[in-house]
């Protein structure tokens, strides 16, 4: 577990999601990185049920990681958030005439894991009701814990295969207390991709990219 | 750095369906030591584990039916160790010759954020207690002995005092569905115990 970057990758010109994914294995294949298995992060939405009315009703994320399979991640968007062991997803259940699971509203971001050195690369197809709507990249650099330390370090190694897409300092980790040097954990990464998840939500279909 | 397995399948789908069996009973503080010596005699452990914990009672109210309850506990001696949180279903009615009181349990291992998790998905809590006592294993059999205090001062563990002049005596086991002669080996255990505590089947809801 380390400093970990997540950020949406814009399309190709002209090409689809799966077409611009090919690309972007290509160059990370002639930098020298080795493919390692494949990785899954997907987000359910839960909308609590019984709310006064008037109030907006509270939407409760629940996301699981294939790189920490046995937890999932529970949060409120800005508000209080659990990890959990995979038994939540059972508890969830039990509690259906509390929480409703929005099915269509699930995302997911499903892709192959590139290893460089000490870098994860996780380039993903980011699906909703199994039409696909934008690529997810995650670069992990795995030694360090304190993005402070390396965020300059990963802005280089992105901008190697990223070009001039690289993203800004996520900030999850500037807005902390105690900002760029508190350690990060799985939290931090899971708000990433709660927020690309919610862009993609918003944004239309892209044409011609349903699979 | 090897990737974890992926798997394609969502993990909820046909998640087995824990079910506790359990067998209830107390004993006097002066019998106790009595108790403890013959579950030492007849139990796995060589010398009991022994713990201390502070469990909150949440309650869910919803727009009809009863409330939904949670039990998250924590332990006082292993202060860094997660929260353990607990759904119990209603008790399985039916086969009035099953020795024990089955219901359907979830078990969730959660981080220390889970009291302020809880209230933000509307849980308010009802009630607390300290329980303090000992655990003994035989199989997949579990005993625990615990002293129930009450807590005087929300929130503040150090401030109990006992609710009774006994010790709770549960025997309970976490089987799937469908484990019939897991209540039959409860009651012959229970049988040992006799006549230092009785165990029996107590319905929850004729006590409320």
């Amino acid at each position: 577990m380390g400093v970990t970057c997540v950020c949406q990758l814009p399309l190709a010109e002209g090409k689809s999601v799966q077409q611009t994914i090919d690309i972007l294995h290509k160059k990370l294949e002639q930098l020298g990185a080795v493919k390692q298995g494949s990785f899954t992060v997907d987000c359910e939405t839960y909308h609590a049920t019984g709310n006064a009315s008037g109030q907006p009703t509270k939407l409760l994320y629940v996301m699981h990681n294939s790189e920490t399979p046995l937890s999932c991640l529970a949060l409120f968007e800005g508000g209080p958030c659990l990890t959990a062991d995979g038994n939540f997803d059972v508890l969830m259940i039990k509690l259906k005439s509390h929480f409703q699971n929005a099915k269509g509203h699930k995302v997911e971001s499903r892709g192959s894991r590139y290893r460089y050195c000490d870098f994860l690369i996780k380039v993903g197809a980011v699906t909703m009701s199994s039409s696909a709507r934008g690529i997810s990249v995650e670069v992990e650099y795995c030694p360090c814990v304190v993005p402070g330390d390396c965020w300059n370090l990963m802005k280089e190694f992105m901008q190697s295969f990223l070009g001039p897409s690289i993203p800004e300092l996520p900030s999850v980790f500037s807005s902390k207390p105690e900002g760029l040097y508190a350690p990060v954990d799985c939290v931090d990464t899971m708000t990433q991709y709660l927020e690309l998840f919610g862009r993609v939500r918003k944004q239309q279909v892209l044409p011609g990219t349903t699979r | 750095m090897e990737a974890p397995p992926v798997s394609v399948m969502p993990v909820t789908g046909g998640t087995i369906n824990m079910m506790e069996y359990l067998l209830q009973g107390s004993v006097l503080d002066q019998a106790l030591e009595s108790l403890l010596h013959r579950l030492r005699g007849l139990c796995d452990n060589m010398e009991p584990e022994i713990f201390a914990d502070h469990e909150l009672v949440y309650l869910l109210k919803g727009q009809q039916g009863n409330p939904f309850l949670l039990r998250a506990r924590r332990s006082l001696s292993h202060p860094a160790a997660p929260w353990h949180l607990r759904y119990l279903g209603q008790p399985e009615v039916g086969d009035k010759s099953r020795h024990a009181l089955v219901r359907n349990c979830v078990d969730v291992a959660a981080s220390h954020s889970l009291p302020d998790f809880l209230n933000e998905m509307g849980f308010r809590m009802d009630h607390e207690f300290v329980a303090k006592g000992h655990i003994f294993r035989r199989g997949a059999l579990k005993v625990v002995v615990s002293k129930l205090s009450r807590v005087l001062v929300p929130g503040n563990t150090e401030n109990t005092e006992p609710l009774s002049l006994s010790s709770l005596v549960e025997l309970s086991v976490l089987a799937p569905a469908g484990q019939d002669t897991v209540s039959e080996d409860m009651r012959s255990f229970a049988e040992q115990l006799k006549p230092l505590v009785h165990l029996e089947k107590i319905d929850p809801k004729r006590h409320m």
